[in-house]
């Protein structure tokens, strides 16, 4: 209705589609951006752009920091999800299913972690790890082990919240039924209940990897020499110089989410799970 | 099944909880160059923040740049919002998807982008010289401008998925009886659209400032050395000047009001839709 | 008040037809009602007159006036939505008023206007609350007050009825038509519900698949219905098909004769008999012409409906519960009956007069 009577565009109208083009424009232009640096000759992409290349992809490679983070963020973000969804799904369980009291408040309080900006928790993370190593005598910062459990404060938020929302659109009639029909407990569980889960357990599991694979903010205090993951990596990078080789590293990552994205949108409906 | 919530709670205790008051109890500590900590329990650090041009200059230019980006990203976001709010085509959740998307591509990869737009012999610039729209190659890299659009850039999808969800809630009957009774397009938005977009405005609003106030490598990237907000301030503390006391206090004025904002969203929230 | 004019009106969305070339005239003050089966393309032309539709093509005319394309916050049309759509951030007697302040009235010559549009439906008591604080029947009669303080040019009803409870919903009915009638509104309404169309309707339109199939008063289109399809929709119909056999009798498929008159069919195409179940007597015994075999009997209070087998086909015939003691009382399922009609009554129509 807004935006559409009958007869020619008004002037409003006019307005808000370019606002809506501009919105749209703004939240591409730097990934495709990116995309289009790396598959150019050109140093830096400039008008009109020429010289399609792939040699980037091969600079790329010969640079061991961006191998490297690339096989460290992958390891800490599938650690971080293979530990962090089973204990958020569990969780997810017990507050929706469980009937004790202040189901509420834990809920509140596992999805804090997404509240706190990851600079703050990853500076808090950061003293905690080196007074720790000094206790303890060992290393805990810049260690694949202490990447992975920060990045379970990713994991857990994120499982919890896309868990609890799919369970509590579980209609309980066929769990009662299949207790009728004679399941145990534990059967009613496995048949039933966990295969109406799987949809916001996927979704938890990708966001959970996405989100660890792609963070920075909670990362950059606690990697260290020969534990970089790889947006920490992009961003020393980057912090002297833009180039195409650096914009093929990061076409790689988009290429990654993005694939994850269509795995995960075969098993639920995205649009839905936000 | 009580016990289920136990593993993920001691997680969060340990890892964030535990850490957090560690860190506020090293912000009432004090920095000595040679000795790096003494301990003590003073507010010093945090009176320091407060008036210290310094640090004073950063809180309000990083408060300044989160109203600023939050109104911007409100005005913009609201048309693309109400858009897919309104989309009924089989498109509808590819847009979504498409929205989602460059949110999960992390904010390193976009600024990077818009480090290759906006340098001196980038596609923006020599776009507008080829068409002679400029004579001389414009300075937009490490300038609070460059920064400003980064940031949007980032929190916009946010605002428009927020947004999106509560428009789609109103009905669209509501748009047809205000035209019906004589509301133009303009006065339909402001009378009926507008208000009742209320909690998402709010709620789209609260998100966005708060992942303004903590941007990071936005203006770490765009913005240059000497372009300052609180995060990378509070990153300069542990890694440049090894002041954990001051970075502890900087970071934790920045978690309080962050958790200010949120609390009192869900807050407002919560009364809301207890009396609608 | 204006008349309303539909010329050629037609809406394609895409390839598929929304309504295909609707011709309709609404005199003042007279209340025409579109029906028809949910896709019909009824709700299609309300929306079109109201003007949140763009038509594909044809006209639309108030009085002699082209409104085609006039944006629908010009055209002054008072519309009552299904859903009621009251704004819920507003009080009713807000609600009522929005109208007014398009319109560029003060807030004084306002208040003069609610009060009188809100006592008109009996709600000036609660002119303060919100939308949510009001039963769905209070609700009905906002949106009823809010679209006529406008002096609409056109009153358009979509399904104003179908969110109460069936109670309420007789009760509304008549009071709308009171009130249309009294005001003068020219009202075209928006039904799949029959009786209500019966019961409100100076004229009827019944429409399916986008196009007209018959226009006119409730009593033309349920005692000479075009067609097997009217006939069906505008109330409850016995259609066995067929062929006339004589100038006397009609023979279905199955093979049986049934007693017409030549009378009843205007079109040679005629392969459908119909005949309302009110209109066939039940006679215990086999007596007469058409004789049959009860099937099954069901009470519905001051009515009984009877379901008679003869031979392949099946009649249902309805009539008034006999008293204890009378022939019919007493009959049973597997009963022999001979059903009996006079043979002016039925309407041999084609199945569809597409």
């Amino acid at each position: 209705m807004l935006f559409r009577f009958t007869g020619q565009l008004s002037f409003g109208q006019f307005a808000v589609r370019t606002l809506i083009a501009v919105a749209y424009a703004i939240i591409f232009a730097p990934v495709v951006m990116i995309v289009m640096t790396s598959f150019f000759a050109q140093e830096i992409v400039s008008f009109p752009p020429s010289g399609l290349s792939l040699k980037w992809y091969a600079n790329a490679l010969s640079k061991p920091e961006f191998l490297r983070g690339l096989v460290t963020s992958f390891q800490v973000a599938l650690l971080a999800t293979a530990i962090g969804v089973p204990l958020g799904t569990a969780a997810a369980l017990a507050i929706v299913r469980g009937e004790f009291r202040g189901r509420q408040a834990l809920s509140s309080f596992l999805l804090a972690p997404l509240a706190v900006p990851g600079v703050v928790a990853g500076s808090g993370l950061y003293m905690f790890y080196v007074l720790a190593e000094d206790l303890l005598d060992r290393d805990i910062k810049a260690t694949t082990e202490g990447l992975v459990a920060a990045h379970t404060l990713l994991a857990i938020p994120w499982t919890v919240r896309l868990v609890v929302a799919s369970l509590q659109g579980l209609d309980r009639a066929a769990e009662e039924a299949a207790a009728n029909l004679g399941a145990s407990p534990f059967t009613v569980f496995r048949r039933i209940t966990l295969p109406m889960m799987r949809s916001g357990i996927v979704a938890a599991a990708m966001f959970s990897f996405i989100q660890s694979f792609e963070n920075l903010d909670l990362s950059m205090l606690l990697v260290g020499p020969g534990r970089i993951t790889l947006p920490v990596a992009m961003l020393n990078y980057l912090e002297f110089r833009i180039d195409p080789t650096l914009a093929a590293v990061a076409t790689v990552q988009i290429a990654l989410v993005g694939l994850l994205m269509v795995i995960t949108d075969r098993f639920v409906k995205l649009s839905r799970v936000v | 099944m009580a016990l289920l919530v136990v593993p993920a709670c001691l997680l969060v205790l340990a890892l964030l909880i535990g850490p957090m008051i560690l860190m506020f109890r090293i912000s009432l500590n004090q920095f000595s160059p040679t000795q790096l900590m003494v301990q003590a329990l003073s507010p010093d650090n945090y009176i320091k923040a407060a008036t210290d041009p310094y640090y004073q200059q950063i809180i309000l230019a990083t408060l300044g740049i989160a109203l600023l980006c939050t109104l911007l990203t409100l005005i913009l976001a609201f048309p693309a919002a109400y858009w897919l709010g309104r989309m009924e085509s089989r498109w509808k959740s590819l847009v979504v998807i498409a929205t989602l998307f460059p949110l999960l591509v992390g904010n390193v990869v976009r600024s990077a982008g818009w480090m290759a737009l906006f340098a001196r012999d980038g596609l923006v610039n020599t776009s507008l010289l080829k068409l002679g729209v400029i004579s001389a190659p414009l300075e937009i890299m490490y300038t609070t401008k460059a920064v400003i659009i980064g940031i949007i850039a980032v929190v916009l999808p946010y605002m428009i998925l927020t947004l999106s969800a509560v428009i789609e809630s109103i009905p669209r009957d509501l748009e047809y009886a205000a035209a019906n009774l004589g509301a133009s397009g303009a006065r339909v938005f402001w009378r009926v659209i507008l208000p009742l977009s209320g909690p998402g405005v709010a709620a789209g609003s609260i998100l966005v400032f708060v992942l303004c106030m903590n941007t990071y490598a936005t203006a770490v990237l765009l913005g240059g050395p000497r372009f300052k907000m609180m995060a990378p301030a509070v990153y300069d503390q542990f890694v440049r000047g090894n002041n954990w006391p001051m970075g502890a206090a900087l970071a934790f004025m920045l978690l309080a009001v962050t958790m200010a904002f949120t609390v009192f969203g869900s807050v407002a929230f919560a009364r809301k839709y207890r009396t609608g | 008040m204006a008349q309303l004019t539909l010329e050629k009106l037609t809406k394609r969305f895409g390839t598929s037809i929304g309504v295909e070339s609707l011709d309709l005239s609404v005199n003042e003050g007279e209340l025409v009602a579109l029906l028809g089966p949910s896709g019909c393309g009824k709700t299609t032309t309300l929306r079109m007159v109201a003007g949140f539709l763009p038509p594909t093509s044809g006209r639309v005319l108030f009085d002699r006036e082209d409104v085609t394309q006039l944006p629908a916050y010009k055209r002054a049309t008072g519309m009552v939505f299904q859903s009621y759509a009251l704004f819920p951030h507003m009080s009713a007697a807000d609600n009522v008023g929005f109208g007014l302040e398009m319109r560029g009235l003060n807030a004084a010559q306002r208040k003069t206007k609610i009060d009188e549009a809100l006592k008109l439906v009996r709600l000036s008591h609660l002119a303060d609350r919100l939308p949510r604080q009001l039963s769905g029947g209070q609700q009905q009669r906002v949106a009823l007050a809010r679209a006529l303080v406008i002096n609409p040019r056109i009153f358009l009803l979509d399904e104003p009825l179908s969110n109460l409870d069936a109670k309420l919903r007789a009760e509304v009915r008549l009071e709308i038509r009171a009130l249309q009638q009294r005001l003068g509104l020219t009202t075209l309404m928006v039904t799949h519900d029959r009786e209500e169309a019966l019961t409100m309707a100076d004229r009827l339109v019944v429409m399916d698949g986008g196009r007209v199939r018959q226009i006119g008063t409730p009593q033309q289109l349920y005692d000479s219905p075009v067609d097997a399809f009217v006939a069906d929709f505008v109330g409850r119909c016995n259609i066995l098909s067929g062929r006339r056999a004589n100038e006397r009798e009609f023979r279905t498929t199955g093979g049986l004769l049934l007693p017409t008159d030549v009378a009843s069919s205007e079109r040679d195409d005629a392969d459908a008999f119909a005949l309302r179940p009110e209109r066939i007597t039940v006679v215990a015994g086999e007596t007469g012409e058409v004789r049959g075999r009860v099937q099954a009997i069901t009470y519905m209070g001051a009515q009984t409906e009877y379901v008679v087998a003869l031979g392949d086909e099946t009649l249902v015939a309805v009539r008034p519960t006999p008293d204890a003691g009378e022939p019919l009382a007493a009959l049973k399922p597997h009963d022999a009956v001979s059903l009996q009609w006079d043979r002016k009554v039925p309407r041999l129509v084609p199945q569809t007069s597409k």
